[in-house]
């Protein structure tokens, strides 16, 4: 079993080798995380992800720009891919699906996949329909694929105001879903507004308000199911 | 810095380095990092060529960021892995623009990358960096003079015989569909797509035959 010591070195090594956007180091690191005995999910969320975490506020602060932003991702996915494996899907308490994309008349989707990425993180299964998405493609999409949360983003005030159909339409087809909104002009205000279930920040607030969604939803499908066995 | 990194390479088996100034060349996403280190492996190192590229495009990189720098590999054109968030970018830059404004050579009529010392022979690969290299002087106009071999051995007459100027807007020196259909057919009949005759035959950098011929 590794030692406090060891573990807070290696969670430092994935977290750096994310921020330095060196994957050798990320594919290194995880490996070594595997072999002292390390939880895979610790090493993902509190080493891979933190990095992340560091590379979004690095990259509000216009320390880095696009392409630094995509090779820390693919120095992430470089460490992900040797972790995931063996995470314990039970650590999660939950596991959902999400219909994610970013709204008609929007090209923005940096924030969308950087979103997209932390789901997939997570252990989510992930249905991205990209950019500049028809509305109906969003409700249609949930039907299909049935799935628990439906993720809107969009970066103009111009498109925002797509979201508020979006989700008028999904709440007639479907009132369980959960909705949640993102993106530059979106705020708080804007979500309760338009009847969003979740406003997020930015990616880490999105998983972590996602989880909770999906885990109240789980709930209430398990009490209507308990009820209807009675 | 630029000294012990061009020293640095040369050691490790690069055949040429160049340092390029592309403010101004380069597109948005990517004009922030407007230095590019531009290296060149002789390409008859064969198989072992694309490995060696590599592992000098590795050194660069971390002897960029060791020094603060940022550092963005562009891999060789034959070697792209296309599932990467990075692999995106790569179309926006191509290698022998890069070559070219680091004085390593000029585009030849047959449309690659001419040095005067190994011929269209180099392999090459390009790191951009914000790193403050000061830039090589760039190479502007084509030194093919009259030669003309490459255009009378090409096998499907797909090179034009215009000549390229860094400076003026792009012509057409190859059409592409004519060499590629070419090697096509090579393809079927031989089993092999290459062709290269207009490597061959360029009196630049080789090594027998035609070298009396350097215009």
């Amino acid at each position: 079993m590794a030692t406090e010591e060891k573990k807070k070195e290696l969670l430092e090594k994935l977290r750096n080798a994310v921020i330095q956007y060196d994957e050798d180091t990320a594919k290194e690191a995880a490996n070594e995380a595997l072999s002292t005995g390390m939880e895979a999910n610790d090493a993902i969320f509190n080493g891979l992800v933190s990095g992340m975490v560091e590379v979004g506020r690095m990259f509000e602060a216009q320390e880095y720009f696009v392409p630094e932003l995509l090779m820390c991702a693919d120095a992430l996915y470089a460490g992900l891919d040797i972790l995931k494996p063996h995470v314990k899907q039970l650590d999660l308490g939950v596991k959902g699906s999400v219909v994610i994309g970013t709204v008609e008349g929007d090209v923005h989707d940096i924030g969308k996949n950087i979103v997209k990425m932390m789901f997939d993180v997570a252990g989510f299964t992930v249905y991205d329909l990209g950019r500049d998405v028809p509305l109906d493609k969003f409700v249609a999409e949930q039907l299909r694929t049935d799935s628990d949360l439906v993720c809107l983003s969009a970066m103009m005030t111009t498109t925002m105001t797509g979201m508020k159909k979006v989700i008028d339409d999904l709440r007639t087809k479907n009132p369980n879903v959960k909705i949640m909104i993102g993106g530059a002009p979106v705020s708080q205000d804007v979500a309760d507004k338009y009847g969003a279930d979740g406003y997020a920040k930015d990616a880490t607030n999105a998983l972590k308000d996602a989880i909770n969604m999906v885990a109240s939803l789980k709930k209430m499908k398990d009490e209507v199911e308990a009820k209807k066995a009675k | 810095m630029k000294t012990s990194l061009k020293r640095e390479l040369l050691d490790h088996g690069a055949t040429v380095v160049g340092i390029a100034g592309l403010n101004g060349y380069l597109s948005g996403e990517i004009s922030h990092l407007d230095r590019a280190v531009s290296i060149g492996v002789d390409r008859r190192l064969n198989e072992e060529t694309l490995a060696l590229l590599m592992k000098l495009q590795k050194r660069v990189v971390r002897f960029l960021k060791a020094r603060g720098h940022k550092a963005l590999a562009i891999p060789p054109d034959s070697d792209r892995r296309k599932d990467t968030f990075i692999s995106k970018l790569y179309s926006l830059f191509n290698h022998k623009m890069a070559a070219t404004s680091a004085g390593l050579g000029w585009i030849g009529k047959n449309g690659l990358l001419i040095s005067p010392s190994h011929g269209p022979r180099l392999s090459l690969v390009t790191v951009l960096t914000d790193a403050r290299l000061r830039p090589d002087e760039p190479i502007e106009h084509c030194l093919c003079g009259q030669c003309v071999l490459c255009i009378d051995h090409c096998p499907s007459r797909a090179i034009t015989g215009a000549t390229w100027s860094r400076s003026a807007p792009f012509v057409e020196l190859v059409r592409l569909a004519e060499c590629r259909s070419h090697k096509t057919t090579k393809r079927q009949t031989t089993g092999k797509p290459n062709c290269g005759l207009c490597i061959n035959v360029c009196p630049y950098g080789r090594t027998k035959g035609y070298q009396d011929q350097v215009p």
